[in-house]
């Protein structure tokens, strides 16, 4: 038997460490772990950034946007919920700041409290094999308020309630905009 | 969820039930890492250039914070920071608000819904899970050492071999740089499960090395039963449990060897010292089958527990079921993230 069992593992993250693990090293200032913490939830965040803005580049800045945030509020994650909870809420609060600030940088308001009003900015939807549209690309074509409610909603999961805080309409207004959005892509798929 | 009226033809429920697959994770096409860390680190350098003040202050600041780190983890010889992370934990009879200290000869208790974490000094953490009771039995730089009574805790060390132990009811734990869980029931019985480096379980000199994904059970008055990985067969589990805990002697050996395969060197090679000197060939026989012994180990010498041939045999065994496992958890990690 041998005497003493030299160890395999290192300051590098470890694929068997949990997410909390990780988290409290990043929160001790480990930036090796925040890297590790990146890695494992990009994927996520970088999701919901891209459905939201539907731009790819806006999407990366806010993704990278978002971890910085991350870093810097770590802290203040106490654990009450799952770590990727706590950061995809966090990612989507950075992406609705950001647009808020890009909407008064160009001095144009608008309102979300009528669906009708944001109406525009609509592209076709590319055409894909098998479904007849590209899901992808018909949610990316939608209003800009009913696709982020319907990202919000019918893709992440959150509640109508989650939705009207983070975004700061009116409850009602989220459900609005989830029937609009389910309107205009049944009429996509029937076109 | 109830859909509108208009919303239940089967077309739009067919676009539904495809949006509710659509991947919940995309990856970026270009590393977004660099510049994150490259973002972090500008901050950090343009707060400084351009705030002056900040500096002393912040060196001040620096300087608090670390000696209330210090004063929070080890500051206070005998006794080590305890963090409460749920609930309401107890040390001693008094009842953790936020932060505080465990005092050798301290219990630290958690109920159903408490959880807590003490800092092992400046070496690791040990998270204490609910329904758990852990005692500090010794806080010096040479040996930190917990013992925990029943429930589950989870150790993180970073540190050289052998300067953490926990005991229990069936032996002690003892760190060989490692992470791992250890659950122990109200009967003493425990269970060790291994999610970084190798874990040393030792009682009245019978020994388990335990490495990463293997796990390993023990009973009060009996120590350590033989590691399983975290694979290994219901068959060579049964017959494993039978000759640790339950005198399965010869014929649980024969039901062992028959079920084992490659990846359960790790637990044959534990079993070449527990069976009886008759039966070490057969151990030998099967476990050199599916796992060739280095050059230099050689069936006499495994005979006679030549420690040196042992210890060789062990270090490419080891190395086998490290590398294995690493590789089982990325792919099992990639196969089940949902990236595209």
């Amino acid at each position: 038997m041998p005497a003493a069992v030299p160890r395999d593992s290192g300051r590098a993250a470890s694929v068997a460490d949990s997410d909390a693990l990780l988290v409290r090293r990043a929160q001790g200032g480990d930036d090796v772990a925040f890297a590790e913490v990146y890695r494992r939830h990009v994927g996520r965040v970088y999701a919901v950034c891209l459905r939201l803005v539907r731009e790819r580049g806006r999407a990366e800045e806010l993704t990278q946007d978002a971890f910085v945030r991350c870093w810097e509020r770590l802290g203040q994650y106490r654990g009450e919920s799952a770590f990727g909870t706590w950061l995809y809420r966090l990612a989507v609060n950075v992406v609705f700041e950001a647009g808020r600030k890009d909407r008064r940088r160009q001095d144009r308001i608008v309102t979300l409290a009528d669906p009708a009003l944001v109406e525009p900015e609509r592209d076709p939807p590319v055409r894909a094999a098998g479904l007849g549209i590209d899901l992808e690309g018909a949610i990316a074509a939608l209003p800009r308020g009913a696709r982020e409610v319907f990202v919000l909603f019918d893709i992440e999961g959150y509640s109508h309630d989650e939705i009207a805080e983070m975004t700061g309409i009116a409850v009602g207004t989220s459900k609005a905009q989830l029937f609009r959005a389910r309107r205009l892509l049944r009429e996509q798929l029937g076109a | 969820m109830t859909l509108p009226p208009r919303d239940d033809d089967p077309q739009f429920r067919d676009l539904l039930d495809r949006v509710g697959k659509l991947p919940r994770s995309i990856e970026p096409e270009r590393d977004l890492w660099p510049g994150i860390k490259d973002r972090l680190s500008k901050r950090e350098v343009r707060s400084a250039k351009w705030q002056w003040w900040v500096v002393p202050l912040a060196a001040a600041a620096v300087l608090v914070v670390a000696i209330g780190i210090r004063s929070w983890r080890g500051g206070e010889a005998g006794s080590w920071a305890v963090l409460r992370l749920a609930g309401r934990p107890v040390v001693g009879d008094a009842h953790l608000a936020g932060s505080g200290r465990i005092r050798v000869g301290d219990w630290l208790t958690t109920d159903d819904s408490s959880r807590a974490m003490i800092a092992v000094g400046d070496i690791g953490e040990v998270e204490v899970q609910p329904g758990s009771r852990v005692r500090l039995v010794q806080a010096r730089a040479t040996e930190h050492r917990l013992a925990l009574d029943h429930g589950v805790i989870a150790a993180k060390v970073d540190a050289p071999p052998r300067l953490f132990f926990v005991d229990t009811h069936a032996g002690t734990a003892i760190d060989l740089g490692c992470a791992y869980t250890l659950a122990v029931d109200s009967a003493g019985s425990g269970l060790l499960r291994v999610t970084a480096g190798y874990v040393e379980f030792q009682w009245q000199g019978r020994r388990s090395i335990v490495p990463l994904g293997a796990s390993v059970a023990t009973r009060p008055g009996m120590g350590p039963g033989i590691p399983v990985v975290a694979d290994a067969p219901a068959a060579l589990r049964a017959a494993l449990a039978s000759f640790d805990f339950a005198a399965g002697g010869a014929t649980a050996v024969r039901r062992a060897l028959t079920a084992a395969r490659a990846e359960d060197a790790v637990s044959l090679w534990h079993l070449l010292e527990r069976v009886d000197p008759a039966q070490r060939a057969a151990v030998f026989d099967r476990l050199a089958n599916l796992f060739p012994p280095p050059a230099g180990v050689t069936r006499d010498g495994v005979q006679r527990l030549d420690s040196a041939q042992l210890e060789a045999y062990w270090k490419v065994i080891k190395r086998a079921a490290w590398r294995r496992e690493i590789l089982r958890s990325i792919g099992k990690r990639d196969g089940g993230s949902g990236t595209r």
